[in-house]
């Protein structure tokens, strides 16, 4: 038992990051991650499709987001273009990004500029995120802030995070926890503010927060405390997206897109590859009686029974079902042939391909095919095969 | 050891890294000897070098020292700059004036060079930075560096403690203070170090820099030092590889100032991850011998893990955890392998049964050097670069070279379409400009072609059409010397007899009329096994055996490996092997039979050709060095030298060595036992020895200077002889490549082509020769680094020199590449460290045993 439980292996995959040390109230984790988490958490509840982060500074929740894949566009926002610059580029696809791609296309793009100045090019949004902005903006901003906000940009979700200084006292000698804060709100001030807000915009809101206070102290509420606004009528403000005048105010930083399925090049690669992959499995799990057959393998080892495989996908009862009624691969002389209809049984190329017609078209040029087109053909044996 | 076993191990292994932890100071006796940065096992063929992927992700904070290095995102430049410092053109005389060569005729070539324009007083200033208090981690120094608002427009280069500028603050010291996230003040102290000529080599790097810099900015995707176009990829579905676009860029300083040079790389990925891999290896292998195949197969090996683009070594498989286990969190909390990817990276995994990979993590945080264990699940990791299974599998080879293959027109495009990129991209440009760069025109130079060789056969003198390949002009005409082959074997199974029956008549008659007598062989069938082989050799092989051929019925590799271990250890016999479905290849008999025919005569120390030779008394000897297959930490050094005037008959040798810095000591017995061997032919020592060294890396050139060279000269002068002495450093692989324009197209340069001005290096003696032809693709040029030189022979005679030896390579009939004791060499080491692992016998040194 001791030994499934891996005590020395305190990271799976050696994402070290920063972790900030509070003096003498901890949170696990982090607040800050705490903070980014709810976000995650709100965005798969919710799935937009489009998500904006408004003092998005070095980048970080964008980079905790860009992995849901219910997200098509993703923007940060800053007045910082350095910080922008310097972690922009961390967004940009890797390399398994490219071997396995999204499902769906994903564009994020940073831009320089204000949270107060209006910018078309955010407008329509799913839902729009300012965690541990408001506090930073002076009073004239902070005005400002409601009618470009929930006025201009008009999401329909906004989530709003800002410290409650109820929670303060419990930290020693605080009175602003970052000199550039302008104010730190109690949680009626925010309320008051937050209800104001949406009343006027025609949004409802809901208040939470995250970071339990300690035991003892549990009436000053939560340390960050948040806001979620959502849209009253839903997306009905839409229509009017069109009828906006570009107006593009901020200047584009940086901007990548993600390859996807969506995109033809990287589905027929995907397709290809998936194809190729599983018409490897099949051959090599009917090379084995193969052998046996041949008599010809005299020094090695014999398989006292033909070798399950001890791992690979796992099928359901109906997709087992499926696969053992499509055609089965077949022989003719050295050549191996898997029908295009037994590919389609398995789910991994069953939700790819709709149909054999629609994998012929794509695969065609890529990989051979019988005669008829009906099946894809391999030489049974190949250059490993002979090395084993 | 078990898997269970191993889990057992590394229980006790846990419990020590939890005692380091309390504060006992046992760290360095933990096994935390795993060296990431030594990840380029999975790749060894020489053009293969496109398939590496660095994982150089050292954040360590350089010193200022002037010898340090400047290192940015992790990526190491020291390696190219190593050989910089190394002057060796100073030393020698003769050339120290001039060095080019003036005999031949004149070619105008293009190049893939670049100029780089930039004021004539630019400077490079460079700054180093402390902090109060201090921080340990390099990225919060960066970030805050970063955006203070003081240095925010200025072009900068920063690794989070040497700061470079292209502007000088105004004050020697200046002072800054920022703010952290967690509303620490941080007084940031930038002191003035150095000011730097762009021609410093701080300056080159920091230059390479930049231009990293900006072609990221041109959306390519850094791996290792190039960069590569991941949007425009090529698949090879058959072999589940994709081939991403790319280029090797560079900047350095060549004869007499800055270029940037570029070089069109393709990237090869592959579309498999280690799960596809097991589950395909369990099909074949099948269960008993499963665990340990995949063992061997995969350890060692480098994934990329898709989520976060990390790369990582295998260092074990853990057969007794499964992705439903949990492990520990760095804060502590207990999660399942499954949840902690489903919240973290929003990726389900599919298949629960399976193992995990074991990657132990060497890395630096802050000062607790504890090793730390990565698991790594095998569905999410992609294999990386190609194992040597794949590399010796010639479809896959094939496919491969016929994707990236790219006509000197070709690639002439793609470089222009990368400049164009490059002065159109407005971030691109801005980015130099703000550091006073400008990017300059393509360079044009002249080489030189030397005059075409002569062909001297037994009683012929041939001027071949093309010196690519002279098989044709030399059909009807008798090689210089052959062994009559009276006592010979051939093995055969009995499916191959006829094929091998056909063959030797064949044999017979090609031998016949090339002056080589083939006698009757005795023929011994086997079945068809590898043991069964092996036991007829041993059975059959006799002291008057002058050769066995074997006929071998697959290429498994333990065939032809336990053949040649037994023929070149045990029982010193020369061996040819033939793979049975070579000899079915209809139509191609003949000409398959001459080229058996050509290695056998060598075999037996025969000589097949010569060239005319016009220094007396010279012996030339080749160098090459590679890792060993199977122990990667055993060096193979294979040594060839000339025995004769005529360098028609070589003495080899075969040396294993623990460590690089070894090789050196091996050199000495070989060339006392070379010696020898030429004074027993000639009753004479050689008046001149030139040594030509392949093998060497980046970075090692002052180990030749100061290891080797004295070890050469010292085994000259202890053998009594006063011969002089040359060494040449020979390199297949460099960064210039060289077109010639014609008909408004542009074209690879006649055979014969050197390269002496311009894209060389002022303080080498070195020089360019393109010695072979590339069919369709571009021909990559050899370089030659003349690092020790009491021969004197003007640059004209050194140049003509190497590129006759170039002809003299009697496994193929047309020039090769490099200088032919330098491909015996690399042939010599290639059997010896992928088939023998051993030192093969002395018996067979006067003969080429290995082609």
């Amino acid at each position: 038992m001791e030994e499934n439980k891996l005590q020395c292996s305190s990271v799976v995959d050696g994402n070290f990051e920063e972790v900030p040390r509070e003096t003498v109230i901890q949170f696990k984790p982090p607040l800050y991650r705490q903070r980014y988490q709810f976000v995650k958490n709100l965005v798969e509840q919710h799935e937009p499709k489009k998500v904006a982060d408004l003092g998005c500074g070095d980048t970080s929740l964008l980079r905790l987001l860009k992995v849901n894949p219910c997200i098509e566009l993703l923007v940060g926002v800053d007045i910082n273009e350095d910080k922008l610059r310097w972690r922009g580029d961390t967004l940009a696809p890797f390399m398994g990004d490219f071997l396995k791609p999204r499902d769906l296309n994903l564009t994020i793009t940073l831009y320089h500029g204000s949270v107060v100045e209006r910018d078309s090019r955010l407008l329509g949004f799913d839902l729009i995120t300012c965690i541990e902005l408001i506090e930073h903006l002076d009073s004239g901003d902070l005005a400002r802030f409601p009618e470009v906000v929930f006025g201009y940009l008009s999401p329909s979700m906004i989530v709003i995070s800002t410290p409650n200084s109820e929670f303060n006292p419990l930290f020693p000698s605080v009175t602003l926890r970052d000199s550039d804060h302008k104010f730190e709100w109690t949680r009626m001030e925010f309320q008051t503010w937050a209800l104001y807000v949406a009343n006027r915009y025609d949004y409802s809101v809901e208040f939470t927060g995250v970071g339990e206070p300690p035991a003892g102290a549990e009436n000053v509420g939560y340390c960050t405390q948040i806001g979620i606004f959502r849209k009253n009528g839903g997306k009905a403000m839409k229509s009017c997206v069109s009828e906006q005048h570009d107006q593009h105010v901020y200047k584009a930083v940086f901007t990548t897109s993600y390859p996807s399925l969506q995109q033809e090049r990287f589905f027929k690669l995907v397709l290809v590859n998936e194809v190729s992959q599983q018409v490897e499995s099949l051959r090599v799990s009917h090379l084995p009686r193969q052998k046996k057959q041949d008599g010809e393998w005299g020094d090695k080892p014999k398989d006292s029974k033909a070798p399950g495989p001890c791992f690979g996908p796992v099928f359901t009862e109906i997709e087992k079902a499926k696969i053992e009624n499509s055609p089965k691969p077949f022989c003719v002389g050295d050549k191996f042939f898997v029908p295009l209809q037994r590919l389609l049984a398995y789910p991994k190329l069953n939700r790819l391909c709709a149909n054999e017609e629609m994998m012929r078209s794509v695969i065609a040029d890529s990989i051979p095919l019988s005669s008829d087109g009906s099946a894809v053909v391999a030489d049974l044996r190949d250059y490993f095969d002979e090395q084993f | 050891m078990s898997g269970r076993a191993r889990a057992r191990a590394r229980g006790i292994a846990r419990s020590s890294f939890r005692a380091t932890e309390v504060g006992r100071t046992q760290a360095s006796s933990l096994p935390t000897s795993v060296d990431l940065s030594n990840n380029e096992a999975s790749s060894s063929s020489g053009f293969m070098g496109t398939s590496r992927i660095s994982t150089n992700r050292k954040y360590e904070i350089s010193s200022c020292d002037a010898g340090s290095t400047f290192m940015e995102r992790g990526v190491k430049n020291k390696w190219d700059f190593m050989d910089l410092d190394i002057c060796t053109r100073e030393k020698l005389a003769h050339v120290r004036d001039c060095k080019t060569g003036s005999s031949g005729i004149p070619v105008k070539l293009v190049t893939n060079l670049f100029n780089l324009d930039f004021p004539q007083d630019w400077q490079l200033y460079q700054y180093h930075v402390t902090y109060l208090p201090d921080l340990a981690s390099r990225r919060l120094r960066i970030a805050l560096l970063y955006s203070h608002s003081k240095l925010s427009d200025k072009a900068k280069a920063f690794d989070g403690a040497m700061l470079f500028l292209s502007q000088k603050l105004e004050e020697k010291v200046t002072e800054l203070s920022s703010e952290t996230q967690r509303g620490e003040t941080v007084k940031m102290t930038i002191t003035l170090k150095r000011e730097l000529p762009s021609s410093s080599p701080m300056c080159i790097q920091v230059f390479n820099i930049i231009f990293r810099k900006i072609l990221k900015k041109l959306s390519m995707y850094q791996i290792g030092r190039n960069f590569y176009n991941p949007s425009e990829p090529m698949e090879i579905p058959q072999h589940k590889l994709s081939l991403w676009p790319g280029f090797a860029i560079s900047v350095s300083y060549f004869e007499s100032k800055l270029l940037f040079s570029a070089d069109v790389s393709y990237k090869v990925l592959r579309n498999e991850t280690v799960l596809e891999f097991m589950t395909a290896l369990c099909h074949r292998t099948g269960l008993s011998c499963f665990t340990q195949t995949c063992e061997k197969q995969l350890i060692g090996l480098i994934v990329l893990t898709r989520y976060n683009n990390r790369t990582y070594r295998i260092d074990d498989i853990d057969w007794s955890v499964r992705p439903t286990h949990t492990f520990q969190k760095r804060d502590g909390t207990e999660i399942t392998y499954v949840d902690y990817y489903k919240q973290q990276y929003d990726i389900t995994i599919s298949d629960l049964n399976q193992p995990v990979l074991v990657s132990l993590l060497k890395r630096k945080r802050y000062d607790n050097s504890e090793a730390q264990l990565a698991h790594l699940i095998p569905e999410l990791c992609f294999l990386t670069g190609l194992t040597e299974q794949a590399t010796s599998d010639f479809q896959l080879m094939k496919a491969v070279a016929e994707k990236m293959r790219l006509s000197p027109l070709g690639r002439q495009q793609r470089l222009a379409r990368l400049v164009d990129d490059l002065q159109r991209n407005t971030n691109a440009r801005f980015e130099l400009e703000t550091w006073g760069l400008h990017f300059g025109s393509q360079v044009s130079l002249t080489g030189r072609i030397v005059p075409s060789e002569k062909i001297l056969m037994q009683d012929h003198i041939c001027q071949p059409v093309s010196a690519a390949d002279w098989s044709k002009d030399v059909r009807t005409c008798k090689i210089l010397s052959a062994q009559s082959l009276n006592t010979w074997l051939i093995l055969c199974s009995d499916r191959t007899e006829y094929v091998a029956n056909s063959f030797l008549n064949c044999l017979r008659r090609v031998g016949d009329s090339m002056g080589f007598n083939v006698d009757y062989p005795k023929i011994i069938k086997v079945q068809e096994n590898p043991a069964a082989f092996v036991r007829a050799v041993q059975q059959h092989v006799d002291p008057d055996v002058q050769l066995v051929m074997c006929i071998l019925p697959s290429n498994q590799k333990t065939y032809y490996d336990s053949i040649k271990k037994y023929l070149s250890l045990d029982c010193p016999v020369p061996s040819q092997c033939v793979l049975a479905r070579t000899l079915n290849k209809q139509g191609m008999m003949m000409s398959i039979a001459t080229k058996i025919a050509m290695q056998m005569t060598c075999k037996l120390g025969g000589e097949l050709w010569a060239v005319e030779i016009p220094l007396k008394s010279l012996m030339v000897v080749g160098i090459d060095v590679c890792k060993d297959a199977l122990s990667k930490d055993v060096m193979v050094v294979g040594c060839v030298a000339s025995v004769n005037p005529g360098i028609t008959r070589w003495f080899s040798r075969c040396i294993l060595q623990r460590t690089t810095t070894d090789v050196a000591d091996c050199l000495k017995v070989f060339m006392t036992g070379a010696l020898n061997k030429w004074y027993k032919y000639n009753h004479d020592l050689p008046a001149r020895i030139i040594v030509y060294r392949a093998g060497v890396g980046d970075g090692q050139l002052k180990t030749l200077i100061e290891y080797e060279v004295p070890q050469l000269l010292s085994s000259v002068a202890e053998s009594s002889s006063n011969a002089r002495l040359s060494v040449i450093v020979v390199r297949k692989k460099c960064m210039p490549r060289f077109f010639t324009e014609m008909n408004r197209t542009v074209q690879n340069p006649p055979l014969g082509t050197v390269v002496d001005s311009e894209a060389t290096r002022n303080e080498w003696y070195d020089f360019y020769l393109i010695s072979q032809v590339a069919g369709r693709g571009t021909v990559s040029p050899t370089y030659y680094n003349v690092i020790y030189d009491d021969n004197g022979l003007k640059p004209d005679h050194m140049q003509r020199l190497t590129f006759k030896l170039c002809h003299l390579y009697y496994n193929w009939p047309g020039l090769i590449s490099v200088p032919a004791p330098c491909q015996y060499a690399r042939k010599l080491t290639f059997l010896v460290a992928q088939s023998i692992h051993k030192e093969p016998s002395l018996e067979l040194a006067s003969f080429l045993f290995y082609l």
